[in-house]
């Protein structure tokens, strides 16, 4: 009996493991984008009083979850809807606002993600809030990011403003 | 004769009311609860706390208020409702109050709203201002939403036509 148990905990472990290694080396398209997407609120946001190589080397990571030809276009507060194209432009507006802002929190909240059947390309509708010092009340965009798989990593190609009211 | 062991426990009533005479049961009720609880708050009745000053004075700010999401599941929505409307999920939601029904034409002169051209009355404005707006159809899926603040510029208020699938539900209080 307690063989049994034994061999029985020896087979669980063996297929936690094999779990476990399936999704490290065939990970979930979704699970993967989601992942990606935390991390670039993460690299999008301004700490307080950031160092000037921390605002390079962040700007620098942040181009690398877009694609060489990404669009974005994004509703500026008190101005009209302005489109980015390509890492250029990206980087200009990334160090600009980096300079700007004196700390900014970007947040993502409900995110879904439609992987395509050919699993090489995927749209996230998602809700992004901007915290801004001193403001009480963050600002809300929706957004759509489309992603396209590129060798092994999904890059963001087009990030599109939603009108929530038309 | 009275062992320690019982002389150190509590005394009956405490025990009676804090898990009842059979504290089985109890616990049964109390999951109970607590399920009642968590299915009222994602599909009932959704807690909101309102932040900005575009629903002034209806809603001050901060204020706690609920979202009832049955209110439309027999009925359609009405003008004068005041709705919450979705972004892409239930975390963030603009509240607005419905000024335009599908199929009608809107439009904002001299401050005032005009629906196919006639006047529309609201009492719950209490800020006159002098917004122009020209004549827009709203979708058959679709109703014009606007705060009862109108100090502010047209451009600075978050107004326009929500599709009905944006609609949670009615604001209750």
């Amino acid at each position: 009996m307690k063989r049994w148990f034994v061999r029985l905990g020896w087979l669980a472990l063996l297929a936690a493991a094999v779990f476990w290694g399936w999704g490290y080396f065939f990970p979930n398209p979704e699970h993967v984008i989601r992942k990606e997407l935390v991390q670039l609120a993460q690299v999008a946001s301004i700490a307080p009083n950031e160092a000037p190589l921390t605002k390079l080397s962040k700007t620098q990571k942040l181009l690398g979850f877009f694609a060489d030809d990404a669009q974005i276009s994004l509703d500026v507060p008190g101005r009209s809807i302005r489109t980015f194209r390509g890492h250029e432009d990206l980087q200009q507006m990334a160090l600009g606002a980096r300079s700007m802002l004196n700390s900014l929190k970007v947040n993502f909240v409900d995110v879904a993600v439609t992987v395509a059947p050919d699993k090489l390309s995927a749209v996230a509708d998602l809700t992004a809030t901007a915290s801004l010092p001193g403001e009480k009340i963050p600002e809300v965009q929706e957004l759509e990011f489309h992603f396209k798989k590129m060798d092994r990593d999904w890059l963001i190609q087009r990030v599109d403003f939603v009108k929530t009211l038309r | 004769m009275e062992t320690v062991g019982e002389e150190l426990r509590k005394p009956a009533w405490v025990r009676r009311v804090l898990i009842g005479r059979n504290p089985a049961r109890t616990l049964a009720r109390a999951i109970l609860w607590i399920i009642l609880l968590v299915v009222l708050r994602s599909y009932v009745l959704l807690p909101i706390r309102v932040e900005g000053v575009s629903m002034l004075p209806t809603y001050k700010e901060n204020g706690i208020n609920f979202v009832n999401c049955l209110s439309y599941v027999f009925r359609a929505p009405q003008r004068g409702d005041v709705v919450a409307i979705r972004f892409t999920g239930r975390s963030y939601m603009l509240c607005k109050r419905i000024v335009g029904m599908p199929g009608e034409i809107i439009a904002f002169h001299h401050g005032h709203v005009e629906i196919n051209g006639e006047l529309l009355d609201e009492p719950y404005v209490k800020s006159p201002c002098n917004w122009e707006h020209a004549p827009e159809l709203i979708g058959p899926d679709e109703y014009y939403v606007v705060g009862d603040n109108r100090s502010m510029d047209f451009d600075n208020h978050t107004q326009g036509r929500a599709q009905r699938v944006r609609i949670v539900g009615k604001i209750l209080l």
